[in-house]
């Protein structure tokens, strides 16, 4: 019983304890590991997981998932790369030679709107979560092909993209050899802040965990649940975007599997994090952990020189711990409930 | 039958079983013999179901001694206890809805073929004839989720008759039944007596008993209060043991009743109710009750939005009233506390601070959109004292409570939301004796405050103890109304009330 009562807060912090002992087993195993230019690295690739996970992190506190979000990541990067550079070799845009800032607007709109159609398909059209966005997945994917026709869109080296890359190439501070922020971890950190703000700080964050807690009960205390789920969607589809137009300032060069395979890293990252897929549990805090903890892992066995295969197997592995993990916390709960229940003076569910 | 002669096929022998903090079962004995149907009445939480659940091995008793078909039972599991004769149908009966009747009666033991494949010709033969055996001559090609709640519930028992069960423990069977469903199930059960099984049976409905069972035993507070046959024993006798003479109560003084705050007129919903008239003062406490699906529920979740209200003419404080959804409700100051409470009331694994400022987000934001954790934390302090709420710290989650605190968070949440009208559905429903006279002070309380307060419910004496009015619905409609001071209110004229005799006919029989 006493242990019980300890495990689900260990279980709940235990990702920094895991970061850290990674961070040090890394750090014995490569000496390059710690450098600037390495943690730099690692922030990086992690500022545009997380900008992801964040979106996730919402859609699952209320019970939902979205697996669609790497899609929307790489049409959103493609969309916004397509109208700004020239059509002829070697860009192999769409010629539309839009104003960058424009283009920003009109990919982060697109992603909004896909979260707007998921969210209606959902709650107006009364379909399952998981195959409507699994259903989006495909859709965009398929766009993305059809926009590119196998071709690489780049605005390498072209004046006007090099201002849409700022956000995923730029630093905002930098001395050379010694120190290097790029904005794009700059943005994440700002987006992990206001989701913070946002769950623990405003009735909308709040709202959310009642529903994914208990939907019935949220709609009898006077929520509205399914604008609640629509809001999500758009959020989510938002970030996404924000993440592909960060994504394609870091690569440069798109390509249709921009993004690919994606989402299975955020879902780990965020299950890892202490985020319930059952809803109604977790902390943005908990989702940086994961995503800094996946992040971590990913560059540290590249230093390490492991082969690729073995990355996808360790990486398969981290998840299904993280589903251990998530199992246990379910299971210490309920252990813990049903210890205590009687203590209440109601024996027995009398009903 | 000569039965008495026998042993007993269940003898349980001073059964004690300790929760922390309370005696759940305090020398309880209990005795089942074959072909008998025997009531276990009490209240909720009078120990029915923890003796039940001694029984079907699912808790330990901490001493006492359980004797199934002559064998004394040491370590008895669920295993064990399904294996000795003991099943267990429960309200909702379990069932696999998109498979057929004859597919569920073989659940897990489907005739084969050779090659492995299912031979449905035979099953369905064969479960035919078995389910006849017992008097069921169903078609059982038929759906699960097309039958009807007593049929399952006939199914289910036969089922367990299939696996040699000689004692089957009925849960509040008729609960969810219809009417004419009711003498079907009963009509089951007597003919499977006559076959030799033995029925536990555990009913709210006292005028049941005399129609189905044998004997009866009354629990309350973890002792037995009475055990009797049937014949022997008068509705009067069975009300005072299960209530108990000295029963702690807490009683209303009367309250301070101001002006009308709902007013319901000529409110219909089709095959639910019609014609229904109702007025709520403020400051005062109007009682509803009526056999379960005669209206009450269905006008208290109507009024909140959760189900269709009907048409009508509804006011609140002299506005025209109408709710699509909850939120439209509690935006016109009408708040409802649901009979589920796991199901509506309480988000179990969110804490005692997040489910009672949960109504009321809107108003505890700054400015700046932020919510002000220091008058949250104070709104969740204030009512947590005021309620006398019993939580290790406003941090704990709700399902670490007890059903009486969890009920008490709940309302809390409600009140929070400053309403004009508070409809309150079998509030003291799975909440312990203490939290009962709780929740009724609470409720005294906040009418005293200008609340209307309307208490859908079957406990008699609760509404008798704090009602100004008590209005009995019967088949949709209002047939009766009591008033406090000018009507005599008795047990007995309610529930007459309750069974549909007219005014003058069950003063008369009085």
């Amino acid at each position: 019983m006493q242990l019980s009562k300890h495990v689900p807060a260990l279980l709940d912090h235990l990702i920094w304890v895991i970061l850290v002992a990674v961070f040090i087993f890394f750090m014995t195993q490569s000496p390059v590991f710690l450098s600037s230019t390495n943690i730099t690295n690692i922030l990086s690739a992690a500022a545009i997981l997380g900008i992801l996970v964040v979106g996730q992190t919402f859609v699952l506190i209320t019970g939902n998932f979205d697996l669609s979000t790497e899609s929307t990541l790489g049409l959103a990067g493609l969309i916004g790369m397509f109208l700004i550079v020239p059509a002829t070799a070697p860009y192999w845009g769409g010629g539309i030679m839009l104003n960058p800032y424009i283009s920003i607007v009109v990919l982060l709109l697109m992603g909004a709107i896909v979260g707007y159609i998921i969210g209606a398909l959902i709650t107006i059209g009364k379909m399952n979560n998981f195959i409507v966005t699994l259903a989006m997945l495909l859709i965009l994917r398929g766009l993305i092909m059809a926009f590119t026709k196998g071709t690489p869109i780049s605005g390498l080296g072209f004046a006007p993209a090099e201002t849409y890359f700022w956000l995923g190439h730029k630093a905002l501070f930098e001395i050379p050899g010694v120190i290097k922020i790029p904005v794009a971890v700059v943005a994440t950190a700002a987006v992990f802040v206001i989701g913070h703000i946002i769950l623990n700080h405003r009735r909308f964050g709040r709202e959310l965990y009642a529903i994914g807690g208990n939907r019935q009960a949220a709609i009898a205390s006077g929520i509205d649940a399914d604008a609640r789920v629509r809001q999500v969607y758009v959020l989510s589809g938002l970030l996404a975007a924000l993440g592909g137009w960060m994504l394609a300032g870091r690569v440069g060069s798109i390509q249709a599997n921009l993004g690919e395979g994606y989402i299975f890293t955020v879902m780990a990252a965020a299950v890892i994090g202490g985020i319930s897929l059952q809803g109604g549990r977790g902390t943005m805090l908990g989702a940086l952990g994961g995503v800094l903890l996946l992040s971590t892992i990913d560059r540290g066995l590249n230093l390490m020189n492991v082969n690729v295969f073995w990355v996808k197997v360790i990486q398969g592995l981290i998840i299904m711990l993280a589903m251990f993990i998530d199992a246990q916390r379910v299971r210490f709960r309920s252990f813990e409930k049903v210890s205590q229940e009687p203590a209440g003076g109601q024996p027995a569910a009398s009903n | 039958m000569d039965s008495a002669s026998e042993p007993p096929v269940v003898e349980m022998l001073d059964i004690v079983k300790v929760f922390p903090g309370v005696r759940a079962l305090d020398n309880v004995s209990f005795t089942v013999r074959r072909g008998q149907i025997h009531a276990l009445l009490g209240k909720n939480g009078a120990g029915k179901s923890t003796l039940m659940h001694v029984l079907t091995g699912l808790y330990a008793p901490d001493s006492g001694t359980i004797r199934i078909r002559g064998t004394v039972h040491e370590n008895l599991n669920t295993a064990r206890a399904k294996q000795a004769g003991i099943a267990l149908v429960s309200q909702h009966a379990k069932y696999i809805p998109g498979l057929s009747i004859a597919e569920n009666v073989y659940c897990g033991m489907l005739p084969m073929k050779a090659g492995g494949f299912v031979d449905w010709k035979k099953m369905n033969r064969d479960a035919h004839e078995k389910l006849s055996r017992f008097g069921l001559d169903l078609d059982v090609t038929r759906l699960m989720e097309d039958t009807t709640v007593a049929e399952r519930q006939m199914i289910e028992i036969a089922r367990a008759l299939f696996a040699d069960a000689s004692v089957i423990i009925l849960d509040e069977p008729t609960a969810p039944l219809p009417k004419h469903d009711v003498a079907k199930l009963f009509e089951f059960v007597r003919r499977q007596r006559e076959r030799g099984a033995s029925f536990i049976y555990i009913s709210h409905y006292l005028e049941e008993i005399f129609e189905v069972a044998d004997h009866v035993t009354v629990m309350r507070n973890g002792a037995v209060t009475g055990t009797s046959a049937v014949r022997d024993i008068t509705q009067q006798e069975l009300i005072r043991l299960i209530s108990g003479a000295n029963v702690e109560r807490y009683r209303r003084a009367g309250g301070n009743i101001g002006k009308p705050v709902l007013e319901i007129r000529k409110l219909a919903r089709p095959g639910v109710y019609s014609g229904i008239d109702l007025t709520l003062h403020a400051g005062e406490v109007v009682g509803v009750t009526g056999l379960e699906g005669s209206g009450p529920g269905e006008l208290a979740r109507g009024l909140f939005g959760l189900e269709p209200l009907g048409a009508g003419d509804i006011r609140l404080q002299g506005k025209p009233y109408s709710a699509a959804s909850p939120i439209e409700a509690l935006a016109q100051g009408l708040a409802y506390l649901p009979r589920d409470r796991h199901g509506l009331g309480i988000v179990a694994i969110r804490s005692v601070r997040d489910n009672i400022s949960l109504s009321v987000l809107m108003r505890l934001q700054s400015l700046v959109g932020l919510i002000d954790g220091g008058r949250e934390r104070k709104l969740a302090g204030d009512y947590i004292e005021a309620l006398g709420i019993k939580t290790p710290s406003i941090n704990t989650a709700v399902e670490n409570l007890s059903g009486g605190n969890q009920q008490k968070v709940v309302v809390a949440k409600l009140a929070a939301t400053e309403p004009r009208v508070l409809v309150l559905d079998e509030p003291t429903q799975g909440v312990d004796v203490q939290a009962k006279v709780d929740l009724l002070r609470i409720v005294d309380q906040l009418s005293q405050r200008g609340v209307a307060v309307a208490v859908v419910s079957d406990e008699l004496n609760e509404l008798m103890d704090i009602c100004d009015r008590i209005v009995v619905f019967y088949r949709g409609r209002i047939i009766r109304e009591f008033r406090k001071g000018q009507d005599t209110i008795t047990t007995a004229r309610l529930l007459a009330a309750i069974e549909g005799e007219m005014g003058e006919k069950a003063d008369a029989t009085v």
